[in-house]
């Protein structure tokens, strides 16, 4: 087809419903602010690795949809979420990303958890301990008693990840939530402790849910040399998307044949506990958690949106807490050969994520995103996307082909668009 | 000793010259046949301290040769570099250097070419830890980490630092 007129570029695509988007979800403030509220506000969230705070008084710092948040381990072993909220003043509680409450602070002591504006102090627990001045200031009339954090939902599950929902009333369990798509790899991540050894993060010009459709879909492998040279045979492409609910998918696993791509070399000998040589599982949670095993090393990605068109991309690198240090470095290096921020992958991903970005911003005309292809629910099948988008019009009753149609008038969204 | 010192300083600044103008074989010419490349950075957020990339000089050669057939942001890396320090062993046969290097950006393709070509953009902060062989006078690079201070990498790089 010759290239298009205006009025045919803006057409509807001959395609179901589903099967495309309009990319306003991609691109609309008032719909990014929305997200927040409806889903990130609601949903499970792996913040980080409870291998992050290995030891009593360890703590974390992460957010969610704007609200900060303290992640610590007691003196019991167990590990707990806050808000990092001053409940007297509204004083961001903790300021670094981790540390030890062991040590004292400037305006508190050991094994609490002080805030330097006015020297409150919580327990592990959340508690308020010490009100600096308390019955000067208050008298009777407030206790501090009555001041503790506000304690979030958190559960270390799947691996040793720290999941944390703000709503105290979660639609689903965690378990109910995940378990499913993790079956392919729980007996994989539960078998002995995992260790985190690779931390870094992105902020990328794109709207969040671009970054999960990349890691959602493999069609894109055209995009790396690395995948063309290895991972082009029977069996790559025989792999399903298989669909959960929720809108989760899981990718199915395949032998890759790491020896075709001079510079690589084989993971069978460091393959996860019950893994099979040098397999390939990838675990997509809605809205935007990837879990990522390929044979000797785990990847995680969790998003922060931070606009419609800005994200925070956080990656993890895993391996077997039990690696002696000969293990870990192989590890560490089967990792960022592929996923590292020098790697061969990760840039061209985030390139490809950051372009979408590009023709996507605020203001920009809404076009017709496609999601079209089918292929048996294989690897080059967009059923991933497809399912995504089912769960995300539900979350926000918004259609992702008419936005401002509610999602249970879907049916009549072309009619919709067309009138636009 | 000081005429030593100062070949030292000139191969440290050679060899960002030769990074700086993607001549990766020029870069190589100055490493020893031995060479092993880090880029390592501590993380506050997990308490660690990480190995973003290491590769021997073989590694390195063959990685190399293969960018034509990635997808890389083109955008030029241009290094500051300054040495701190250089040591060499009374023996005069080794030697280690610090310098510290900050990278910055000059925007070509990465983003959108019409609006941010042409700007530089602050990309990395850290610091070349080098050990050298001295062998008749010829001084070559045994090891270099490159140690950041960043953590937030974006859309990172194919290109050694």
């Amino acid at each position: 087809m010759p290239a298009r007129n205006h009025k045919q570029w803006t057409a509807n695509p001959p395609l179901k419903d589903g099967e495309w988007i309009n990319s306003r979800i991609y691109s609309d403030p008032e719909i990014a602010q929305e997200e927040n509220e409806k889903i990130f506000k609601n949903m499970w969230v792996p913040v980080c690795h409870e291998s992050e705070l290995p030891a009593p008084y360890d703590f974390r710092t992460t957010s969610i949809a704007n609200e900060n948040i303290i992640i610590c381990r007691g003196p019991d072993n167990e590990v707990r979420a806050f808000l990092n909220v001053c409940p007297h003043r509204g004083m961001l509680i903790e300021r670094r990303p981790s540390g030890s409450f062991m040590e004292g602070q400037a305006s508190g002591n050991p094994k609490r958890i002080t805030c330097m504006f006015h020297a409150w102090q919580f327990d592990m627990k959340g508690n308020c301990v010490y009100v600096a001045r308390e019955k000067e200031g208050y008298q009777d009339r407030l206790c501090k008693e009555q001041v503790g954090l506000r304690r979030l939902r958190c559960e270390v599950k799947f691996g040793g990840f720290v999941w944390i929902n703000l709503n105290d009333n979660p639609s689903v369990s965690l378990e109910d939530w995940a378990g499913e798509p993790f079956e392919c790899l729980r007996k994989t991540l539960d078998e002995e402790p995992l260790e985190v050894f690779h931390y870094h993060k992105a902020i990328i010009d794109t709207n969040y849910k671009l970054w999960h459709d990349t890691n959602s879909e493999f069609y894109h492998d055209f995009m790396h040399y690395h995948n063309r040279v290895t991972g082009f045979n029977d069996a790559y492409f025989a792999r399903k998307n298989e669909a959960f609910d929720h809108g989760h998918v899981v990718v199915g696993t395949f032998e890759v044949n790491y020896e075709n791509y001079e510079g690589f070399e084989s993971r069978a000998d460091l393959s996860f506990p019950h893994l099979p040589p040098n397999q390939w599982y990838m675990v997509d949670l809605f809205p935007g958690f990837n879990f990522n095993l390929r044979g000797s090393a785990l990847r995680c990605d969790t998003v922060t949106p931070l606009g419609p068109d800005k994200v925070l991309i956080e990656f993890r690198g895993l391996g077997l807490k039990s690696d002696s240090p000969e293990d870990r470095m192989t590890r560490i290096k089967h990792h960022n050969s592929i996923w590292g921020p020098f790697g061969r992958n990760l840039h061209e991903d985030l390139i490809g994520v950051a372009g979408q970005g590009t023709t996507m911003r605020p203001d920009t005309e809404p076009r017709r995103i496609l999601h079209g292809r089918q292929e048996n629910q294989t690897i080059h099948d967009e059923n991933g996307m497809r399912h995504y988008y089912e769960e995300w019009g539900r979350w926000m009753d918004r259609s992702p082909i008419a936005p401002d149609m509610p999602f249970s008038d879907r049916d009549d969204g072309s009619q919709v668009v067309n009138a636009e | 000793m000081i005429e030593m010192k100062a070949k030292i300083e000139r191969a440290i600044y050679e060899a960002s010259m030769a990074l700086d103008n993607n001549n990766w074989a020029g870069w190589l010419s100055l490493c020893d046949e031995e060479f092993n490349y880090k880029i390592t950075a501590f993380s506050p957020e997990i308490n660690k301290d990480m190995i973003y990339f290491e590769h021997n000089k073989g590694e390195l050669a063959n990685l190399l040769d293969m960018l034509p057939k990635h997808n890389t942001d083109h955008s030029p890396l241009f290094r500051h570099t300054s040495v701190y320090t250089v040591d060499v062993s009374e023996s005069g046969t080794e030697a280690r250097a610090t310098s510290s290097v900050v990278v910055f950006q000059n925007m070509l393709d990465g983003v959108n070419s019409h609006l941010d070509s042409g700007e530089s953009r602050l990309f990395l902060v850290g610091r070349y830890h080098d050990t050298f062989t001295i062998t008749d006078g010829v001084v070559k690079f045994v090891t270099r980490e490159t140690r950041l201070e960043n953590r937030r990498l974006d859309k990172g790089s194919h290109y050694p630092i």
